[in-house]
Formats: structure tokens, C-alpha cells, sequence
């Protein structure tokens, strides 16, 4: 009977040995160059472009003899974009036929913790995709990213603005800028004109709109508060730069010159509360996913979205002309423009091709880079001094308000107010919840301002000391 | 001396042989990792490998700084209305479901498999899904109620705070309810038919069947049900990751520990997401030691019964 | 049965079961339309029926792949987890002294902490036994997370035979070994199919493990797969529903054929007595 248990012992002994031992020859394709299905398709028309890139890119000829095949990925959260990276990348190895790019994006629920996961057990991918100011920096400082401070042309290829969200405070940077997003009221031209609407040019007329709108039957605003963020990203944050006066107020405000609850501040959450009439009924339950269907469908008249959206829209091809107009300030204030610093491109120290990365890096630079990137992802906005001709017709709306504008800035919390320490209260939820509360009705926009005021001084110097 | 640990193996041996292959890989690939993690909840620090030694801080913290303790103490009530939920609601179902179908009539096999059909599938199906049915704009609830005249019954069931856990929670009901129906079912197949038959020839009614016969003999499936429902909706996670997201909207509403340890802990708070594992490690220790603590009370208690009976 | 008493059984049951397939009957069928449809005719029969949605996402995934990577891990791990489980519950019900229960107490513990707390040191370990990147290292992680589960439900359903079952044989001077496989194997079959089922939805649902441990497109799980192009098509309904169909249909398929099992395990393996 004894051996019967032995045969058992000996079976799972075995099971579990074959598990492992089949590990290692699993392996070896996963790690092989060859892998990529995507590489296969591709191959081919690489190599008939090689010609030409060769000519295109001299400089590369000096590269070309050391250069063996390699693949790198490159992780990313856009997975809306898979098929517009996947030519990018064709391009890029046009010009470089021995490095190959795969684009590897995860959900942006989930990226922060796998990449964090990856990059603390070595996993990670040889590029990726930082995020602006704190989340980027932290990784910097936490060694997961590379410094990019001899990366040639990197100065030389953006403007300091740029940069400055993937720099440390010394200037020191550690990503390459790919793109900012802009935001604007995307708006249903056949319902305006049906109504005999024109674009609103002050806060007080496109009230007026909304409530013809309504009048009307329609609903005027698409958007909702079921996922939170929206409100507060392309809303409220949309909102602030025209009443507090772009760069300079916002600076004022992280100076100490001024409170964080001042007039200026209680105007944008009053704004807020003006809105509050003219969302959808059950707004509390509508989704950023909801509202741009409710926009989509042309059952609401505008929505307050950012540029990211634009192909999110062309590709449902609503029955209807549609455009996007700047969020306009109140009457006498002048026009400010939310313009984000979104996404940069960061290199793996534990990368065992930083040669073949750093090459890429370098074309982030190029125009050629900006040119299939701002066309290839419309709505996402080279921010290099060599800003290509865009040729979607709704990104070159946006890209006027710019020119339009007495200014431009990045969203209000995300410069210093976001590295509050463990254990104080978080800036942006606090913005969230308060913009949530004076929807709701709960809070007032002077409560709402105050509370912002109440939690950065609980540990922001220059809250502390405001005036 | 050699007698015994001859005597030790013939009484005790052979059932270590038994558990080793399960103790094995339970310890290597899940004690272990577990317990090593937990350690973290004495330390502070970025990331998921904080070094900063701080002992029992962040517990302190948890407790007295309002910060946490707000957030800490709603999870910790919405963790409990969320089981209270599925003890009564899915669990009573269960049962009703399960007596039905312990009977001999056509088509059992049919319902059977239907009832626990919701089950096999991934969270994020069914948590799409019934964000589907529920949306206010389009779904089938909200549109059935407005059809047969009764508005004001249609919510915003997802958007409101003292509707949208309750909602989830019978989501989950309604995908779940058929694990407690199946182990009933194992239960009230298991009595013989000998006993059923003589408590009819004795004129007792079906009521009285079922709550003086059925329920006693099934009793210790009560038990092993309640406690799977106490430990599988203490963790409950995936259902509100789906439909209300990593931070239970609207404003934390729906917030339970397991949401709040990963977002903690895991995916750090939105926008910035950088974790903190330390303090993520203390909120998974403390939801262990109040599971831990039900279930030594269950177990001692069902020992204590054992013996009476 | 008395007719009244059948009539309410159908009713009830009739009810419930509408409820239960009706979700999964909207997914299907708006799969099969163009995404206008999906709202206008939210409920009804696909008036403008397409395949686009399906051919999309089949020719973005690899599906056939996934498949066969998730059939894999789910049957060797619900083999190992089935065995290892009955085995070690079979000894910690009959074996009665103080470390059997502390080891039953200590499996238990297992089913109270969030899985994904070990996630870091698990990572960690799959890269030791260069398992990262296969299919080999979700085996391990899911036999492990199987155990308390299987255990808590075998050890109770081992606890509820009668002991004389077990005596009579010992009588005859049969080994442990010979009782476990003779006698308690096929008298915990319901209990077995219970811990089977149930085990084999976590594993094929799971999405966490593969989405840290494995990156490689060919050894990618349905559960993995699809949370991705899900996150692609978020906005486009026909391929969003396309998507879970093909996450949903399989686990189905196979259950309805497992139900027959499932249930027959469950009456046949009842104890009369």
C-alpha cells in the first residue's frame, strides 16, 4: 500500500516538475525577435521603404554597420490609439529597419499599477508612456526612469514649457514631450442652427444658448458625474483659466499672493453651479462614456470634452455637422485656453537596448515624429518648436484657440498641488468633490472655495500665508 | 524510540502525506508571498516595496487621522451592508431555490443549469452589462418603468448614494446566487427520502417540512454557505471595480475595504497613482483580522454545538 | 406534487430564470448589430445583422491562442487543486489532533486576504523559476489561491459521511490510501464537481495574474485578451459586445456541457442515509 503512496508522491513530483521543466523552452520564443505577428505583416513593406529612408536619412548611415536587429516595446496607456501607433512605428523603422517597436498598451485603469509592478520586479517595458508633473517625477526619483539630460536636441527641439512637466526642479529632464491636449465645447452645428444659434462668445451668452436649447427640448450640456473625473478634468478645470487669468493668476495662487478660495475661484465653482440646469436629468448616473453617446446621438446640444475625443467621434460618424468652440469667459475677462501637457515617452534604466531607445527618443524629436503623430492621433498636439500643418479640421479648430487667446495653461491642480503628503487631503478629490457637491446643491460655491482653501493649507506653504 | 515514530507515522504520518502536495504549494505560492506582504504594513514609503521602518504608524493613522479613518471606517460600514446584503437577500434566495429544485418534476435539470449560468461569467461582463441595463438614458429598467406609467420609480440607480450600493449589491446577488442554491441543493438532496416520506405519512405540511426537518438536517450547509458569503463579499472587489470604479462612485458610496486596499495600496489615488504600499498592507491586515476573528467564532461555535449534539 | 405547489415551482423558477438569461441574451444579440441599432432596438431581434463586430475583434486577437492557453491552465490547475484538495481535506477531517487544526485554520486564513497584496513577491518568484511570460506561472498561483476554497468546502462534506463508512473498511485492513480512493472519491463527487465549477470560473475569469506575469502575445489568456481589446473598443457597442460574447460564450458552452456532470454528480453522489 506504501508504494501506491510513493506512486503519488512520484505523480505530482512529476506534474509539477513538467510545469517547470517546460518553462524554458516556453520561454525562448517569448524572448526570441521573431515573435510579433505584428513584425511579419509589417516586414515586407519595411523593406521595400528601406531604400528610400536610406536616402532620407543619411545620418543614419553611420549607425547602420553596429547595429544588430532588435525589438523593443514600448508600453503605453492609449489603448484607443493601438492602430495609429502601429504606423507610427512602421515609419520610425522605415528610417531604422533594425529596430522594431512594438506598441504594448494597457487599459489606464490598470497601467500605473503594472508598470509599477514591471519596473519593481524588472519586467518593464524598454519605453513607455509618464505621466505629467508628481506621477512621473516620483518614478524619476525612484530610478525606473532614465535621465535624459545628454539626450541630443532635446533642448534645442521643445520649448521649456514642454519640458518642464518631465523635469525635475534643477531642469533636469527624463522624458520626451510627444503631446498636450487641448479642451472645448464640442457642439451639434445642425441643432445651433436650427435654433438659429451662434457661437457663444461670453459665459453669459452660452447661458443664454442653453436655455434656448432647453426650450427648445433639447438637452443643452451632455455631461455627467457617474465617473467623476470628467467633470473636474474637462470641466472645471476647462473652466479656471479664464476666470482666475491663465498662467499668471495660477501662478499668483501657488505664489500665496493669492487664497484659494478668492472671488476669482468662487467665480469658476459658480460656473459650476450655472451649469447645474442645463446637464442631463440623472446626470449623477451618466458616464463620460453616456454622455458622449447623448452627444453622439444628437440628444445633447454641446459637451464640454477634450480634443482626445475628436477620433472617439469621427469614428461613430454622427449624422450631423460637428465642431468644438473655446470655453468662453465671462463677460470682460479675457480668454484663456486649457492647454495640457499630457503625455511623454521615458526610457528604461534596465532597458538592454538603451542605444536602440535613445535612437527613438531622438526621432521623437524630429518632424517627420510630429508629423505622422499629430495627424495619425488627431487631438493630440505635437509640442515641438517644429509643429507640423495638422490636417484634421477639428484639431486645427482647437489648435485656433490658441492663436485667439490671451493665453494658454495646463490644468490648474497639477503643477505642486498634487504632491500633497500621505495622509492630507488630495487636491484634485477635494476640487472633485466640491465641484460634485455644488452640482448636487449641497455645497455653495463659496463652501466649495473654502474647502479647497482649507485643505491646501493644511499643508501647502503659500496657502497658509495667502492674501 | 523507533516504536515511536513507527507509532507516530501509522497514526500521524500518513496524514501528512496527505496534506503535504496542498501544504506545498499553498505555502510557496500563496502563505508566503501573503505573509511577507503583510509585514509591509509596518513600513512607509513609495511604491510596493516601502523600507522605511515606522511601526505600528500607519494603524494609528488609519484610526485617528481623519483622512483615513473617514475613508476607512465608510468602507468598513459599506463592506458590512454589502454582506448583510448577500447574507439575507442572495442567500435566503438560494435556499428557496434550492427547495424548489430538490423536487422531482420536468425540466429541473433545465433550471438547474440556468440559475447558475450567471456565475461562470467575468466580472466585467456582467458588470458592463447591468451598467448597461441600469443606465439612465437607455436601459432596459429605466425604460420598462417609464412604458408602464411609473416614472418616478426610475432612478439614477448608479448615481445616487443611498441607491447605488444596494444596486451593486443585488447585481452581484443576481450572479452569485446560484453558489449557495447548489450547496443547499447538495444539502437537501443528501437527506434520505425515508425520513421526508414518514413526516408525510404523519400529516406534517410542507412548511413544517422544511422548517423543522429540511432546515436542521441541512444545517451544517448553513454554516459552510454563511461563511463563504462572509469571506467572499469581505473581499468583494471586481463587481464594484466594474460598475462604480476603483474609488466607489458617487463619492465613496460604494467604497468597500477591498476597493479602498487597492487603491491604496495598489494603484495609488487618481490622478497621481502612486501607491502606498505600507498603508495598503495595514488596510489588508486589519480586513484579515476581523475575517479571522468571525471565522475562529464560527468555528469554535460549531465545535461547542457538535459536542451538545 | 400537488398542482398548485407545481405551478408556483414554475412560475418562481420561470421568473428567475428570465432574469438570469435576459442580460446575457441582450449581450448576444446586440453583439450581431451595428452599434445605431444597439439603441434603437435595444432588446428586440437584429433587424440589420452584422458580423462586424466579430471579424474585427477576431482578427485583432489571437483568439484561438487564447483559448487554448486558458483550457490549458484551467484543466491542469483544476486537476492539481481537485487531487491536492480532496486528499489534504480527506486527512484534516479524519486525522483529530491539535495540528491538524491549526493547519485547517491556517489554509482557511488563506481565503481573507486580497490575493493581490502577494502580487509583488509572486512576480518575483515566477522570475526564479523563469515561469514570467508563460502560461506555467498562472498554474501554481491558481492551485495555491484553490486551496482554502476546496479544502473549506471538501473537509465540510467529509465531516457530513458517516463514520461508519470509514470504519468498515478499515475493518477489512485497507490502507488510508485505499479509502481515500475507493470510498471517499466517489461519495464526494457533488462536493468535488461544487469545487471544480466554482474554481474554474476564478481561474477563467482571472485577469490580474496574466495581466502582471504575462506580456507575450502567444501565451495571452481569454481573461487577458479581451479585458484589452474591451479597453479598445470601449466606444465602439458592436465590438465592445463582440469582445464579451467571445469571453463569455466559451465559459458557457463548457458549463452547460460540465451542468450535465455537475448535476448528476450532485444527485447520484447524494448520501441516502
Amino acid at each position: 500500500m506504501r508504494s501506491k503512496l510513493f506512486v503519488l508522491v512520484m505523480l505530482v513530483t512529476l506534474v509539477l516538475s513538467a510545469c517547470g521543466g517546460a518553462a524554458p523552452t516556453e520561454k525562448a520564443p517569448a524572448a526570441a525577435v521573431t515573435e510579433a505577428p505584428a513584425t511579419v505583416t509589417e516586414a515586407p513593406a519595411a523593406a521595400t521603404e528601406v531604400p528610400a529612408a536610406a536616402t532620407e536619412a543619411p545620418a543614419e548611415a553611420t549607425e547602420a554597420p553596429a547595429a544588430e536587429a532588435v525589438e523593443l516595446t514600448l508600453g503605453s496607456w492609449r489603448v484607443d490609439d493601438v492602430e495609429a501607433w502601429d504606423a507610427i512605428l512602421t515609419a520610425f523603422k522605415a528610417e531604422h529597419p533594425n529596430i522594431t517597436i512594438n506598441f504594448d498598451p494597457t487599459n489606464p485603469p490598470d497601467y500605473n499599477a503594472t508598470l509599477r509592478t514591471q519596473l519593481e520586479t524588472g519586467t518593464a517595458p524598454d519605453l513607455f508612456f509618464v505621466r505629467s508633473f508628481a506621477t512621473g517625477l516620483e518614478l524619476f526619483e525612484e530610478g525606473y526612469v532614465a535621465s535624459l539630460a545628454d539626450l541630443p536636441g532635446l533642448k534645442e527641439s521643445f520649448p521649456a514649457g514642454a519640458l518642464a512637466p518631465w523635469s525635475t526642479a534643477e531642469g533636469e529632464p527624463f522624458a520626451v514631450p510627444i503631446a498636450a491636449v487641448s479642451h472645448g465645447i464640442y457642439y451639434n452645428q445642425d441643432i445651433f442652427d436650427a435654433n438659429g444659434i451662434a457661437v457663444p462668445q461670453t459665459w453669459e451668452e452660452l447661458m443664454a444658448v442653453a436655455q434656448t436649447l432647453q426650450d427648445a427640448g433639447v438637452i443643452p450640456f451632455a455631461n455627467g458625474t457617474k465617473d467623476a473625473w470628467d467633470i473636474n478634468e474637462v470641466v472645471m478645470m476647462a473652466l479656471i483659466p479664464n476666470n482666475i487669468g491663465g498662467i499668471e493668476g495660477r501662478m499668483a495662487y501657488l505664489n500665496g499672493e493669492r487664497c484659494f478660495n478668492d472671488a476669482d475661484m468662487v467665480a469658476a465653482y459658480t460656473q459650476i453651479q450655472n451649469l447645474a440646469p442645463y446637464l442631463p436629468d440623472d446626470y449623477t448616473a451618466t458616464s463620460y462614456y453616456d454622455s458622449q453617446q447623448l452627444f453622439v446621438q444628437g440628444v445633447a446640444a454641446m459637451m464640454f470634452d477634450g480634443s482626445w475625443s475628436i477620433s472617439a467621434f469621427e469614428k461613430d460618424a454622427p449624422e450631423f455637422n460637428w465642431s468644438v468652440f473655446a470655453v468662453p469667459p465671462a463677460e470682460g475677462k479675457d480668454q484663456y485656453i486649457s492647454f495640457h501637457m499630457d503625455a511623454a515617452i521615458g526610457m528604461n534604466p534596465a532597458t538592454k537596448n538603451a542605444e536602440a531607445a535613445r535612437t527613438f527618443l531622438e526621432w521623437l524629436e524630429s518632424e517627420a515624429f510630429a508629423e505622422a503623430f499629430g495627424n495619425g492621433v488627431p487631438g493630440f498636439f505635437p509640442v515641438s518648436n517644429n509643429v507640423p500643418t495638422l490636417t484634421n479640421p477639428v484639431a486645427n479648430e482647437f489648435l485656433s484657440f490658441n492663436n485667439n487667446a490671451a493665453g494658454t495653461d495646463i490644468r490648474f491642480v497639477w503643477e505642486k498641488l498634487l504632491d500633497s503628503p500621505e495622509g492630507a487631503p488630495s487636491t484634485y478629490t477635494v476640487m472633485n468633490d466640491g465641484v460634485i457637491a455644488v452640482l448636487a446643491g449641497e455645497q455653495t460655491p463659496q463652501e466649495a472655495a473654502d474647502a479647497l482653501q482649507e485643505a491646501l493649507a493644511s499643508w501647502y506653504e503659500p496657502a497658509q500665508n495667502c492674501k | 524510540m523507533a516504536q515511536r515514530i513507527k507509532k507516530f507515522y501509522q497514526e500521524q504520518g500518513i496524514w501528512i502525506l496527505f496534506i503535504l502536495p496542498a501544504l506545498l504549494v499553498y505555502l510557496a505560492f500563496m502563505a508566503a508571498p501573503l505573509f511577507d506582504s503583510m509585514r509591509l504594513s509596518f513600513y512607509t514609503g513609495k511604491g510596493y516595496t516601502p523600507t522605511e521602518f515606522v511601526g505600528f504608524q500607519n494603524y494609528i493613522d488609519l484610526f485617528t487621522n481623519p483622512i483615513w479613518r473617514e475613508r476607512f471606517l465608510g468602507a468598513l460600514k459599506n463592506t458590512a451592508i454589502f454582506f448583510a446584503i448577500h447574507m439575507t437577500v442572495q442567500n435566503s434566495l438560494g435556499l428557496f431555490f434550492a427547495n424548489l429544485l430538490s423536487a422531482e418534476f420536468k425540466g429541473r435539470n433545465f433550471f438547474r443549469t440556468v440559475i447558475f449560468a450567471p456565475a461562470t461569467l467575468s466580472v466585467l461582463v456582467t458588470g458592463f452589462l447591468w451598467t448597461l441595463i441600469l443606465n439612465p438614458h437607455w436601459g432596459a429598467i429605466n425604460q420598462t418603468l417609464k412604458a408602464i406609467g411609473l416614472d418616478t420609480w426610475a432612478k439614477p440607480w448608479l448615481g445616487d448614494k443611498n441607491l447605488a450600493l444596494p444596486t451593486i449589491s443585488l447585481t452581484s446577488v443576481w450572479q452569485w446566487v446560484g453558489m449557495p442554491t447548489v450547496l443547499f441543493l447538495a444539502g437537501l438532496l443528501g437527506i434520505s427520502d425515508e425520513i421526508l416520506e414518514a413526516a408525510r405519512v404523519d400529516g406534517a405540511s410542507n412548511w413544517h417540512i422544511f422548517w423543522k426537518i429540511k432546515l436542521p438536517l441541512i444545517k451544517p450547509v448553513i454554516g459552510v454557505v454563511a461563511i463563504l458569503t462572509f469571506v467572499d463579499n469581505f473581499n468583494a472587489f471586481d463587481v464594484i471595480y466594474a460598475m462604480a470604479g476603483a474609488k466607489g462612485e458617487p463619492g465613496y458610496s460604494t467604497d468597500l475595504l477591498a476597493t479602498f486596499f487597492y487603491r491604496t495600496g495598489i494603484a495609488g489615488e487618481h490622478p497621481i497613482g502612486i501607491p502606498n504600499m505600507g498603508m495598503g498592507a495595514a488596510i489588508a491586515t486589519i480586513t484579515f483580522v476581523i475575517l479571522m476573528t468571525g471565522v475562529l467564532l464560527w468555528l469554535y461555535s460549531s465545535r461547542a454545538n457538535e459536542d451538545v449534539a | 406534487m400537488s398542482r398548485i405547489q407545481k405551478a408556483f415551482t414554475y412560475l418562481a423558477l420561470s421568473i428567475w430564470s428570465l432574469i438570469a438569461i435576459f442580460p446575457i441574451w441582450t449581450l448576444i444579440i446586440n453583439s450581431f448589430k451595428p452599434q445605431k441599432e444597439i439603441f434603437s432596438n435595444p432588446f428586440g431581434l437584429p433587424q440589420n445583422f452584422t458580423l462586424e463586430g466579430y471579424k474585427a475583434v477576431w482578427l485583432k486577437g489571437n483568439f484561438g491562442t487564447y483559448f487554448l492557453n486558458t483550457i490549458y491552465v484551467t484543466v491542469i490547475s483544476l486537476a492539481l487543486i481537485v487531487f491536492f484538495g480532496s486528499l489534504a481535506a480527506y486527512a484534516l477531517a479524519k486525522w483529530h489532533s491539535k495540528t491538524s487544526t491549526a493547519l485547517y485554520v491556517f489554509f482557511i486564513a488563506g481565503l481573507m486576504i486580497p490575493i493581490r497584496l502577494g502580487t509583488i513577491d509572486l512576480v518575483r518568484i515566477m522570475q526564479m523559476l523563469s515561469l514570467q511570460d508563460t502560461i506555467w506561472s498562472l498554474i501554481p498561483v491558481y492551485v495555491a489561491m484553490g486551496m482554502p476554497i476546496s479544502i473549506f468546502i471538501l473537509t465540510a462534506f467529509v465531516n457530513t459521511l458517516p463514520k461508519e463508512m470509514f470504519d468498515a473498511t478499515k475493518v477489512d485492513g485497507a490502507s488510508e490510501w485505499r479509502v481515500y480512493l475507493q470510498i471517499v472519491v466517489p461519495l464526494l463527487r457533488p462536493a468535488i464537481a461544487t469545487v471544480a465549477i466554482f474554481n474554474m470560473m476564478k481561474i477563467w475569469n482571472d485577469f490580474w495574474f496574466p495581466l502582471v506575469f504575462i506580456r507575450a502575445e502567444k501565451s495571452r489568456t481569454i481573461a487577458l485578451g479581451v479585458s484589452l481589446l474591451f479597453g479598445q473598443y470601449r466606444t465602439d457597442w458592436t465590438r465592445a459586445l463582440s469582445t464579451l460574447s467571445l469571453a463569455a460564450i466559451p465559459i458557457l458552452l463548457l458549463y452547460i456541457l460540465l451542468s450535465r456532470e455537475f448535476i448528476k454528480g450532485l444527485t447520484a453522489g447524494a448520501i441516502k442515509g
